[in-house]
């Protein structure tokens, strides 16, 4: 029986492969999507689905049933897709305890219509339109260091979770990303619904955020990677003692 | 001008002199004769590090509030507006975003802190492993030990005094670590934070502790510290007329004191440096401290890291029994082995005394490979403070190069066991190799680079004698005089190689061909 | 050969014999004309050069003041303003530049214009004359007799015990810094009890449905101050119900798939709040603890002996979560006090 389902799926691979390469050769033949594709609902779910088909459904299934490699993706939502490939996550390179980051392989109306259609699925959570992060900055503070700060570390330089799974830094993220991410708690990461953190509320961190990771001016000099006390004691001892003993053999060298 | 300032400076030494009698005493004290080798400057990075800390501290507390009295927040740094925190927290905000030059005071305190603590270790390593410590000099290190406990204690308190959330996560720790103490640790710890965890005035009276009690501590044995080795006077390193009995070396006056003047503002312009180019707790990042906050990567400062890391390794051992609960697995890493190992340093130069039967002056140093054991000892502890050291920080290097946290800790487990035996045995016998190196050298001379055919069409290189200040440094201990003497007698190994090695750690090709002049470098040797 | 391994030996045969000094920290001094550095009396050219650079690092301490007293008073500061985060680097620099010219001008100028000549002192010896010694050893001992202290031994015991009951003075003190109070008892309370609505940091009570499944929310109880007391803070984790694993005793302390778990660690108190919604583990930043949420917080990795203490919890009639009361054991770290029987609990 298993054997047997193996062989069949073997076979789809083979035929799922085929399908991509010809998918891709027209991807690429064809002329880019209009940025206004976007406006008709429908429009888009049609050709997120066709993207869909070419790069996703290897993984995810032909009718996102999920598959040998990809969880099903019916009810996810908009912004799981809007996490995952908008951050080079998705598609996957190769199997990993954690999908890393990687260059992002679709365009935004691209990945727009990809998420209309994941979307139409079977609902889930989606972006709000309009600005994401023009929220309050100390709530966002106080909000991150109560929900966020405990894996991503207090500047959102990242941490380390068990057996080598960890939260990723925040740096790269944009607006979207970190909303979406928040929305669909990606892989191992909790899962805050809007009525948990509200909308204002999922502004303000994401406000806060933007704010640590790429408007901080730290006025303090080089940051160190926002690691804390351990890259303070490596530069103690490289910089500070290793100086200071160049320092103590000049003064004691005999001319 | 020139008389006219030699006239003040004669006249004021008048005026002093005829009030104190100072003269005889200023003109002993110039003449002074001090050795000179970089590695005696290692003690004085921490000196001049506690000058420093004392001046940038006492600046600080014209602003600083130690205080856990709640305020809501409405200073400059916008991002925190409308937090409630501790006064001592706004404070240090205050310190850093609304007094000029303040997060520059600031960030100099507090990299001098992490330097002193450097320095004392670096300069703890240099005394162990020249035997500096010692007779006469056993109270001067058990002073040092003293100073780098008491290090410890001040730099955890002043980390603790910012009340952000790293000083918080650190002292909730501190905290539960007194708690695990057997029958007392409810007592202790309810007593030092007035009650139940946070208690409300561990602030109040961390403050004190750290700015008037143990700096006073510290000063006062500094103090101490400095004027045993005036009067023991420095040891120095074998050399040229360099005996047991004298010192070698530059007289204080002037040329020393310039030196070491200079020196001093070369620490500050280090420290100056770090302050100015690299940030050093933003605690405005961290924020406020909340018992129901985390950072991930929580991390004390470097001198408490081997604690951190001994923590993490510990297994879960708890007792519960007898109606009671006992946590070997907080006490060991945390009471059981500070205790052991600062036990064991400050008692190093007794055993050791006791365990070779040395029970004489030493003013001479000796170089690391003279004492494979010691050094081994050495190279031994310093590698299992290592990796405490490093599983201290296994999260951030799980976090920074993607490895798995459990890995890493059973890695460290194993490796606190197994790693440091294998640096005592390598060390010794890099030790050995080391001496029987240099007695080659002493007999061979250093290899010129001019390769000679002989008659017999055998190629040999020429070699030339050595640089005099090299071998003097090689004869001049008991050790090394020792081992260049019965280098070449067929029967009796060379006592400080042979003494304790077996197989491996036996010299290689047994014994050092004896030099054609053997008579005389015996002669000359006794 | 022989004559350069002489020379490599040379003891301290020329060094001229001192003996012993009268002044123990000021033992003569002699000169070995050795010099550290070429001696530039005789070298008016190179005693130039050499004063002129000297000149020119302490000239370069004036220039770093000024650039840190420019700086101070003019650099951009405040918070926020364009390039404020230049402020301290900048008087960090000159600072620097002012230090490192006045300590490597120093520095320099006595490696180069101070005559330093390598000298030599005789060692004092450091223990005193056996005679000195004896007679001071005579002395205590006689003073000792004096005392009549050796003779009279409800003088000696009665001064022991007078001056040993000093050492108890400063501990009625000591107590002060602390209430009496049952420390088992002031441990094992928490700001939870029956009914307390679960509040979310900004006081908002968390109603069922509120987390989707994966979801956290940090929780505390509804009392005034409830979000700062150190003991009280919990974690709600939604997982799917058939995902969550409880022992029979504790079927009703869950609604739905919502756990509510202390998030105080039990090894040393930090806040356990890293949770991975796929493997329901829960870790501890500061010793990597390892909790299984979906088994009772069972321990898997690290040094906590011990479960996470659990919270009942329940829904009230509006929808929204609420205690069932306290924790049933102390949370946090153990201590001494802590009855063994309140971990017997755990699973039975």
């Amino acid at each position: 029986m298993t054997s047997t389902r193996s062989r069949i799926s073997g076979y789809a691979v083979v035929v799922l492969a085929l399908a991509l390469v010809g998918g891709l050769y027209t991807a690429f033949a064809a002329p880019k999507p209009k940025a206004d594709t976007g406006t008709n609902q429908s429009i888009a779910v049609k050709e997120g689905r066709q993207l869909y088909l070419q790069g996703c459904s290897t993984c995810h299934g032909l009718s996102n049933q999920g598959g040998a490699g990809g969880p099903s993706l019916i009810g996810v939502g908009a912004s799981a897709v809007v996490f995952q490939v908008e951050s080079g996550r998705m598609p996957l390179a190769s199997a990993a305890a954690q999908a890393p980051r990687k260059a992002v392989k679709y365009d935004r109306t691209q990945i727009d219509q990809l998420a209309a259609y994941v979307q139409s699925l079977g609902g889930g959570p989606t972006l709000p339109s309009g600005p994401l992060d023009d929220g309050n900055l100390a709530l966002g503070g106080d909000l991150f260091r109560t929900n966020c700060s405990s894996c991503h570390n207090f500047a959102g330089a990242g941490g380390a979770l068990t057996r080598a799974k960890y939260a990723p830094a925040l740096k790269p993220a944009d607006a979207r990303v970190i909303w979406a991410a928040m929305q669909s708690g990606p892989e191992n990461m909790p899962r805050f619904s809007d009525n948990q953190l509200t909308p204002d509320e999922k502004k303000a961190i994401t406000t806060y955020v933007r704010f640590i990771t790429n408007q901080n001016k730290d006025p303090g000099g080089a940051a160190l990677g926002h690691y804390g006390p351990i890259p303070e004691g490596l530069v103690v001892f490289l910089v500070g003692i290793g100086v200071l003993i160049i320092v103590t053999l000049w003064i004691g060298a005999r001319a | 001008m020139a008389t006219l300032v030699e006239k003040g400076a004669s006249g004021a030494a008048t005026w002093v002199d005829d009030r104190l009698g100072s003269s005889n005493f200023i003109k002993r004290s110039l003449n002074k004769v001090f050795p000179d080798h970089w590695s005696f400057m290692l003690g004085e990075i921490a000196l001049y590090s506690f000058i420093v800390l004392l001046l940038s501290g006492t600046y600080l507390t014209l602003f600083f509030e130690g205080s856990s009295r709640e305020v809501i927040y409405n200073g400059a740094y916008t991002p925190l507006k409308g937090i409630p925190m501790s006064a001592a927290y706004e404070s240090t905000l205050r310190i850093s975003f609304e007094v000029r030059g303040g997060l520059f005071m600031r960030q100099i305190h507090h990299w001098a802190a992490l330097l002193f603590m450097a320095a004392i270790v670096v300069h703890l390593m240099r005394v162990f492993f020249t035997g500096a410590f010692r007779k006469p000099r056993e109270l001067n290190w058990l002073i040092g030990v003293g100073l780098l406990v008491l290090g410890i204690v001040e730099g955890f308190a002043g980390y603790s005094l910012p009340d952000d959330l790293l000083s918080g996560t650190g002292l909730r720790i501190a905290y539960s670590i007194a708690l695990s103490v057997p029958v007392l640790g409810t007592w202790v710890s309810f007593l030092v934070f007035g009650g139940e965890y946070p208690g409300g005035s561990i602030i109040e009276r961390l403050y004190p502790i750290h700015i008037l009690l143990v700096p006073g501590i510290i000063l006062a044995l500094i103090t101490f510290h400095m004027m045993l080795i005036w009067y023991q006077k420095h040891t120095q390193f074998a050399g040229p007329g360099r005996t047991e009995n004298n010192v070698v070396g530059s007289k204080i006056y002037p040329a020393y004191a310039a030196k070491a003047g200079g020196f001093f503002f070369l620490v500050f312009a280090v420290m100056a440096a770090l302050g100015g180019l690299a940030q050093i707790n933003p605690i405005w990042l961290y924020g406020p401290y909340d018992p129901s906050q985390v950072s991930a990567g929580s991390q004390p400062d470097w001198y408490v890291g081997f604690l951190d890391g001994s923590t993490r390794l510990m297994p879960n051992w708890e007792l519960r029994t007898l109606g009671h609960t006992f946590s070997p697995n907080v006490l060991i890493p945390t009471q059981v082995l500070p205790g052991v190992l600062f036990g064991l340093l400050a008692l190093y130069p007794f055993i050791e005394a006791k365990l070779t039967g040395d029970r004489a002056y030493h003013n001479l140093l000796d170089r690391p490979r003279d004492k494979p054991v010691r050094t081994g000892l050495g190279v031994m502890s310093i590698t299992f403070y290592l990796i405490l050291l490093v599983a201290g920080g296994n999260d951030i290097i799980a976090s920074i190069f993607h490895l798995s946290i459990n890995e890493i800790t059973y890695t460290l487990r194993a490796a606190l066991f197994i790693v440091p035996p294998l640096a005592y045995l390598a060390t010794k016998r890099l030790c050995i190799s080391l001496q029987q190196a240099d007695v080659h050298l002493l007999h061979h001379g250093v290899e010129s680079g001019t390769i000679r055919r002989l008659p017999s069409g055998e190629f040999v290189e020429e070699t030339v004698p050595l640089p005099s200040q090299y071998s003097v440094l090689l004869a001049t201990t008991p050790e090394r005089k020792e081992l260049i003497a019965h280098a070449h007698t067929e029967d009796s190994e060379p006592k400080a190689v042979a003494a304790k090695p077996r197989g491996f750690f036996r010299p290689r090709g047994g014994v050092v061909e004896p030099p054609p002049d053997h008579k005389e470098l015996e002669r000359t040797v006794d | 050969m022989s004559d350069s391994i002489r020379d490599r030996l040379k003891p301290a045969e020329d060094t001229p014999e001192v003996h012993h000094a009268e002044h123990p920290a000021g033992d003569p001094v002699v000169s070995t004309h050795h010099a550290y550095h070429p001696d530039l009396r005789n070298d008016p050219k190179r005693a130039k050069r050499a004063e002129i650079a000297v000149s020119a690092l302490f000239l370069l301490a004036v220039v770093g003041v000024i650039g840190f007293v420019v700086t101070y008073i003019a650099a951009p500061f405040n918070f926020g303003t364009a390039n404020y985060q230049t402020f301290t680097p900048l008087l960090g620099i000159f600072m620097t530049l002012a230090l490192t010219g006045i300590g490597s001008g120093a520095v320099l100028w006595a490696k180069t214009l101070m005559v330093d000549e390598e000298t030599v002192q005789e060692r004092h010896h450091l223990a005193s004359d056996p005679k000195d010694r004896a007679e001071t050893v005579e002395i205590l001992k006689e003073g000792f007799e004096e005392s009549g202290l050796p003779r009279r031994s409800l003088l000696r015991n009665s001064i022991l015990l007078g001056a040993g009951s000093l050492a108890v003075l400063p501990v009625p003190l000591l107590f002060g810094l602390g209430r009496f109070q049952h420390k088992e008892a002031v441990l094992s309370k928490t700001g939870w009890k029956a009914g307390s609505r679960l509040l979310d940091e900004l006081g908002r009570p968390v109603k069922l449905g509120d987390l989707e499944v994966g979801g956290v929310k940090s929780v505390f109880p509804d009392v005034p101050g409830g979000r700062r007391m150190a003991d009280s803070a919990a974690l709600l984790i939604r997982m799917l119900p058939e995902d969550l694993h409880t022992s029979p005793s504790r079927k009703d302390w869950v609604q739905e798939g919502h756990i509510v778990y202390s998030v105080i660690c039990t090894h040393l108190g930090c806040p356990v709040k890293l949770y991975e919604q796929q493997t329901h583990h829960l870790f501890c930043p500061c010793h990597q603890s390892t909790f299984d949420a979906a088994n009772e917080a069972k321990v898997l990795f690290g040094p906590a002996a011990r479960n996470l203490p659990q919270l009942a919890i329940s829904v009230d009639a509006d929808g929204y979560f609420v205690a069932q009361g306290d924790f049933t054991e102390p949370v946090g770290p153990s201590f001494w006090e802590r009855k063994p029987s309140y971990s017997d609990k755990v699973g039975a």
